[in-house]
């Protein structure tokens, strides 16, 4: 009954799946230099420094407020035309930067309101101890702040993985851009072929999704308002 | 003064004011309508979701976590080729009209989860209350339970919200048009990147601020409610 429909998928499966590999590699990369940069900026906040505060606001605003979509297309065609070299970027760094600014943005108020949600008495009895201010960071805010980050966390990389079907747009040969290619084949099978894609997404997202969940029953963790 | 005029000419963005003028209109009015039909499918699907029926119940969470699971875009294109194939290519489906019955299937699980936080943020005091004077279901919910739930979940409700008014830049993909669009049309136009997209960014960020204004004065109007996430 399906056979002519199956015989599509089997030969369009291995670009698919190739995609979703692109796809799972530009996510897992900026999610690292994500979380490593909102680590460090969420830190930095919650130290509430004059100037560097309103800098980190800013940087959270600009990239709260607008679409991924617009960041994406500011970092590939804008920043190529303002003359300056090394800002030069192909379509992979201009998605891998864009990507990895945009989930800075979400650890960033993640930390920052771990760090927030840590009982003040803590700091305060490592700082009596004779800790400096570092120190009392380090070895006893942090520690129990990154514990509560790990449910939002995983929520964020949902995110994540579903923004990389934006790089399509430019280009980046993953899961979305694979369907459109295969699509290009196959025309009068479209919904077919979405079909699948969704289905791959699903099957990709859906555990970290539901461990996401469990995590948020487990841990309980902060609540941060992911828009 | 001329190094900035040759990253950002204000003529050229000037000509094209009444297009960015219209697109943030489409935009408004494109979020307003999904707002409203996925506020309204939301509580629907929200109290399928809390039914103690297994299928009905069942059926209404595998939707959701679909959703949730997949990317928007896909989703976009799923309706967008999909619509025609089941209603037919009439003429009543426009672009528009698929984006938001896309954006509309999209928002719709979100705010039923919110709402149906909200509902079990509603103390069960209050559920008894109103049967002790004689409510019978209906007016428990509708004169009880969901006037104080909706209370408790509006800052969350504007920023999903706002989520939504950033989402309707995707419709740009499958050419409906809004803001993201009029900054394509610059593009396409005139070439000219950073005054197309700058220019739209800028757009967004406008109303973004006013979303922010907004959410400030509803949290002082409300007091904050019971149910305070984040």
């Amino acid at each position: 009954m399906f056979t002519e429909e199956w015989k599509i998928i089997e030969s369009i499966l291995p670009f698919l799946l190739e995609g979703l590999w692109t796809t799972i590699k530009v996510s897992l990369s900026a999610i690292v230099v994500g979380s490593l940069l909102g680590g460090v900026l969420g830190t930095l906040r919650s130290f509430r420094l004059p100037v560097v505060k309103h800098v980190i606001g800013l940087y959270l605003h600009l990239f709260r407020g607008s679409p991924f979509l617009i960041q994406l297309y500011v970092f590939y065609f804008v920043l190529p035309e303002l003359g300056v070299p090394w800002l030069e970027f192909g379509s992979w760094t201009a998605s891998l930067v864009a990507l990895s600014l945009y989930t800075g943005c979400y650890v960033t108020e993640i930390v920052n309101a771990a760090i927030l949600s840590v009982p003040r008495g803590q700091e305060e009895a490592a700082r009596s101890l004779g800790m400096s201010k570092l120190r009392a960071m380090r070895h006893v805010v942090l520690p129990q702040a990154l514990r509560l980050t790990i449910p939002p966390m995983s929520g964020v990389y949902v995110i994540i993985i579903k923004s990389t079907a934006i790089l399509s747009v430019v280009g980046i040969s993953e899961l979305t851009r694979q369907g459109e290619v295969a699509i290009l084949r196959f025309p009068s099978d479209i919904l077919l072929i979405y079909g699948v894609v969704a289905l791959l997404y699903f099957a990709f997202c859906y555990p970290v999704l539901r461990f996401t969940d469990w995590a948020e029953n487990r841990v309980g963790g902060v609540r941060v308002n992911l828009d | 003064m001329d190094y900035i005029a040759s990253i950002y000419n204000f003529r050229v963005v000037g000509d094209y004011l009444p297009v960015f003028l219209h697109g943030i209109f489409a935009t408004v009015w494109i979020s307003l309508i999904c707002l409203v039909l996925s506020l309204v499918f939301g509580t629907g699907l929200a109290g399928l979701r809390m039914s103690r029926i297994g299928i009905v119940w069942r059926t209404a969470a595998a939707y959701i976590q679909f959703i949730r699971a997949t990317p928007l875009l896909v989703q976009i294109y799923l309706v967008y080729y999909g619509l025609p194939v089941i209603f037919g290519a009439t003429g009543i489906l426009t672009e528009a009209v698929s984006g938001i019955v896309a954006l509309t299937l999209h928002t719709t699980p979100y705010m039923a989860e919110i709402i149906r936080a909200g509902i079990q943020s509603v103390d069960t005091g209050q559920r008894e209350a109103a049967k002790a004077v004689g409510m019978n279901r209906r007016q428990t919910m509708g004169y009880v339970v969901l006037p104080q739930a909706f209370a408790n979940v509006v800052p969350t409700l504007l920023g999903q919200t706002a989520v939504l008014i950033k989402d309707t830049s995707l419709l740009s993909i499958i050419a409906v048009f809004e803001v993201m669009s009029s900054g394509l049309q610059l593009m396409s136009e005139r070439v000219m990147p950073n005054e197309a997209f700058l220019t739209t960014a800028v757009c967004y960020l406008l109303i973004y601020a006013v979303m922010l204004v907004m959410a400030n004065v509803v949290q002082r109007r409300l007091g904050g409610g019971v149910y305070r996430p984040a």
